[in-house]
């Protein structure tokens, strides 16, 4: 059985610049993770604040031997975001492309697809991989069974599974935020950084459902698909994508490294992650076929 | 839109007309109506796919009685009923007589009624839509459900369609009488 | 662009494509009664028999059918979308509308003569992203995300060589289409996947003495007050709490008219306009079809805004309506 790799994600939040760095600083020196994805990709305003940050945390992440891929935006559209992606795909590190629009400036060199570009079956993966793919992380509501089947029809790429984190579910022109507010996207003043792991949203009965972060909308849950190694094996998953949040991260990876090592259970697993400061319950009915809400199987 | 207020009742003059409950021959003679209806257009029992054998309570709440009909096709069944649900169904969809026939004679816009209460709908909502969606197609006349050809499909058209009319002119005209004797 | 202004409009039945070719559709689009289309709903859509009819009878009336494939063909199954693709351009389809690589690959490559339409659900908003299917598939017109602004549309258009399509009157999403898994994440199905959004099966109206909730999976959307009409549970159009604040937090359950932007579309180099709605009674296409049809000749005829806003005012949807993303207020 070939190992899992494990990959840190791309932040989906707006954190200020000096928490970046204490964040990649520490991931660096005691993350057990094999790759780390560096940038924005939700909202292009986030930019200014961000970019000269993380030329530093690239140079401390790799001399803390992780292999670093540049994350691209998943909704580029004024013309200074897209100039934005295309001078990420001309990097000659990795680059996460989460959105068509980056493919004709970087077909063919590889990269990695986000789970914001629709890999729905075997014939977009191989279309991909012949444009450069290396790495596809699917769609997050795609079942095990389903990238399973992507897999088997395209062995040319190692697919990646979106194993922990709230789930990114959809993308708007509109910022929540800003409207929560009362406020305009084009002057939003940034109160998505209020909420360091999106803000809540409850149904009017009171049920965690969603989170709202900027223009993107999360779950409130925390999708953990935590099972045994060869079970992610026998579906053609190579690498497991752990999504950065406020809770301690290094101990959420160090917990799956401890799980594809075999050295906890996973029903150990899930206990030592719902020790952590988790910003929602946990759920992970996507990666059975079911609604992605579903709570975990009771072992 | 054509929903508008169109909640309507049977006024009490014609509603004596009609007979109650008990002395309703009606279920044996709709049961023909609708296998009929199916051998000659079976597209339209297509339509409704794995909900052809759902059972749907119609109930007119201007009536004394109501209808449980499983559409299935040349199998189908319409059973004439009393109000309180005794036999077990899947849906039950209830409203004004002349509101639930303006849906089937595509008056009136179904989509409006269902989703908006002058229709209430409750139980399965993924066989309604599906009911709703095989009757906006079929475009039936009340000639099609009487399974009548030719001269005779025409005049009972003519009759029940413009009877229809002028009894939901006379049912909406109503509140207004009442409103100029107060 | 030039030319004359293309109107698109919905049809979810044969009857309803009849009627709105006859109130004056240039083109209808539709799709086949399974999981191959974006409007996946019990008891609509086409068998292969009805498309073939209903595209003889578009065409003897001088209209064109665009047969929509949009969902994410499943990897399971993927042949299945093949086939739906085969069989539209077997039926003499105008243009069939995709959304993913699979079947746009598949239309490039064993249906080279027939014309490729980007659905909304592919999300292309760039100029590169439009520019790399063209490429790819030979794509001839892109459905505009409805996130776009007027301004946005018009400098789009001067950087691409495809025709636009744009959104005009109906049922207004607020995410991103073809990004969006809230109904999957709910209900454990998808638009991209099964082609239903917050699907009738996951519905439920409780009633009690303070009025009607509406449920979609259990998740409470909506609240009505007795007597108060009780909408359909759409995920993103309900009522949340989020912060100290609960109210219409995604979008108010409006919908899009912008028939008052027809001119301003058309300036900004729009092809064609559309009309959402497959799902939608016959009643309700006639009359909005017959609307846009008067306004578009009248736009055409170099006729004044204001009286154009005038002919499609009147059309609702039962509720409020919004120019939705057209304008820049709307983000």
């Amino acid at each position: 059985m070939p190992s899992l790799k494990l990959t840190l994600g791309p932040l989906f939040f707006h954190w200020p610049a000096d928490r970046l760095s204490t964040f990649y600083n520490r991931v660096a020196d005691e993350a057990p993770v094999d790759r780390v994805h560096v940038g924005e990709v939700v909202c292009g305003k986030r930019m200014p604040f961000s970019d000269p940050a993380w030329p530093d945390i690239i140079e401390r992440l790799e001399r803390g031997g992780k292999e670093v891929v540049l994350s691209t935006l998943a909704a580029p559209a004024t013309v200074r975001e897209r100039r934005a992606v295309e001078e990420l795909c001309a990097d000659g590190r990795l680059v996460e492309i989460n959105d068509i629009t980056a493919l004709p400036a970087r077909s063919g060199r590889p990269f990695v697809t986000g789970p914001f570009v629709n890999v729905y079956n075997a014939a977009t993966a191989s279309f991909l991989v012949r444009h450069g793919a290396r790495t596809i992380c699917p769609p997050v509501e795609l079942s095990l069974a389903t990238i399973g089947a992507i897999a088997a029809g395209c062995a040319e790429a190692e697919f990646e599974l979106f194993t922990f984190g709230r789930l990114p579910l959809a993308l708007s022109g509109r910022c929540y935020h800003a409207r929560l507010h009362g406020l305009h996207k084009d002057s939003c003043q940034f109160t998505c950084e209020l909420d360091p792991d999106g803000l809540a949203v409850d149904t009017i009965d009171g049920q965690k459902f969603l989170a709202i972060n900027g223009v993107q909308t999360l779950s409130a849950q925390v999708h953990a698909v935590v099972l045994d190694p060869a079970e992610f094996a026998a579906r053609g998953v190579r690498r497991l994508r752990l999504s950065p949040h406020g809770c301690d991260m290094v101990e959420v990876a160090r917990t799956y490294r401890e799980l594809v090592e075999r050295r906890v259970e996973p029903t150990e697993a899930r206990f030592l992650l719902s020790c952590l400061d988790l910003p929602g319950p946990m759920v992970d009915g996507y990666a059975r076929g079911e609604a992605g809400s579903r709570p975990p199987v009771a072992v | 839109m054509a929903a508008g207020n169109e909640e309507v009742c049977l006024p009490a003059s014609v509603r004596r007309l009609l007979p109650p409950f008990a002395a309703a021959p009606f279920g044996p003679l709709l049961t023909l109506s609708l296998r009929s209806l199916a051998r000659r257009r079976p597209s339209l029992f297509d339509r409704l796919g794995e909900h052809s054998t759902a059972r749907f309570l119609i109930d007119p709440t201007d009536l004394s009685f109501a209808f449980n009909v499983v559409p299935d096709g040349v199998s189908a069944v319409v059973r004439v009923t009393g109000k309180s649900g005794s036999a077990p169904c899947d849906v039950v969809i209830r409203g004004p007589l002349l509101t639930l026939l303006g849906v089937l004679d595509g008056t009136l816009d179904g989509d409006a009624l269902f989703f908006h209460r002058a229709i209430s709908v409750n139980g399965k909502t993924e066989a309604v839509v599906a009911l709703r969606n095989a009757i906006e197609d079929a475009e039936l006349r009340p000639s099609d459900l009487l399974g009548l050809r030719g001269a005779l499909a025409r005049v009972a058209d003519a009759g029940i369609l413009g009877g229809l009319s002028a009894a939901r002119h006379l049912a909406a005209d109503a509140p207004v009488a009442r409103a100029r004797q107060a | 662009m030039s030319g004359r202004i293309e109107l698109v409009c919905p049809a979810g039945t044969p009857a309803t494509l009849r009627a709105a070719v006859l109130a004056g559709a240039d083109a209808v689009y539709c799709g086949f009664r399974d999981e191959t289309n974006a409007r996946n709903f019990p008891g609509l859509n086409f068998s292969p028999q009805e498309m073939a009819e209903g595209i003889r009878f578009a065409h003897g009336n001088g209209s064109k059918v665009l047969v929509a494939i949009n969902t994410f063909a499943r990897a399971e199954s993927t042949d299945l979308w093949r086939k739906a693709a085969d069989t539209a351009a077997a039926c003499g389809a105008d243009a069939v509308i995709a959304a993913d690589i699979a079947v746009l690959d598949h239309m490039a490559s064993s249906h080279p003569g027939t014309r490729l339409h980007l659905s909304v659900q592919a999300a292309a908003a760039t100029p590169e992203a439009i520019g790399f299917y063209a490429k790819s598939f030979g794509v001839r017109r892109v459905v505009l995300p409805r996130v776009l602004s007027v301004q946005e549309i018009a400098a789009l258009n001067r950087a691409i060589d495809v025709e636009t399509e744009a959104f005009v009157f109906g049922g207004l999403c607020v995410m991103m289409e073809g990004r969006c898994h809230l109904s999957s994440y709910a209900t454990g199905k998808s638009p991209n996947l099964n082609g239903v959004c917050s699907p009738p099966e996951a519905v439920s109206y409780v009633e009690d003495a303070e009025g009607t909730t509406a449920r979609l999976a259990g998740f409470t959307i909506d609240r009505f007050a007795a007597g108060e009409p009780a909408g359909y549970p759409t995920l993103c159009k309900g009522r949340f709490t989020a912060g100290d604040k609960t109210g219409y937090l995604f979008e108010d359950p409006v919908s899009l008219n912008a028939g008052s932007m027809i001119v301003a579309l058309k300036d900004a180099g729009v092809t064609a306009l559309k009309i959402e709605g497959r799902q939608r009674g016959k009643g309700y296409v006639t009359e909005v079809v017959r609307a846009f049809r008067r306004a578009v000749d009248a736009a055409e005829n170099g006729g004044d805004p204001v009286e154009i806003d005038g002919i499609v005012a009147s059309l609702s949807e039962g509720g409020r309506q919004t120019t939705g993303a057209y304008r820049k207020t709307w983000r």
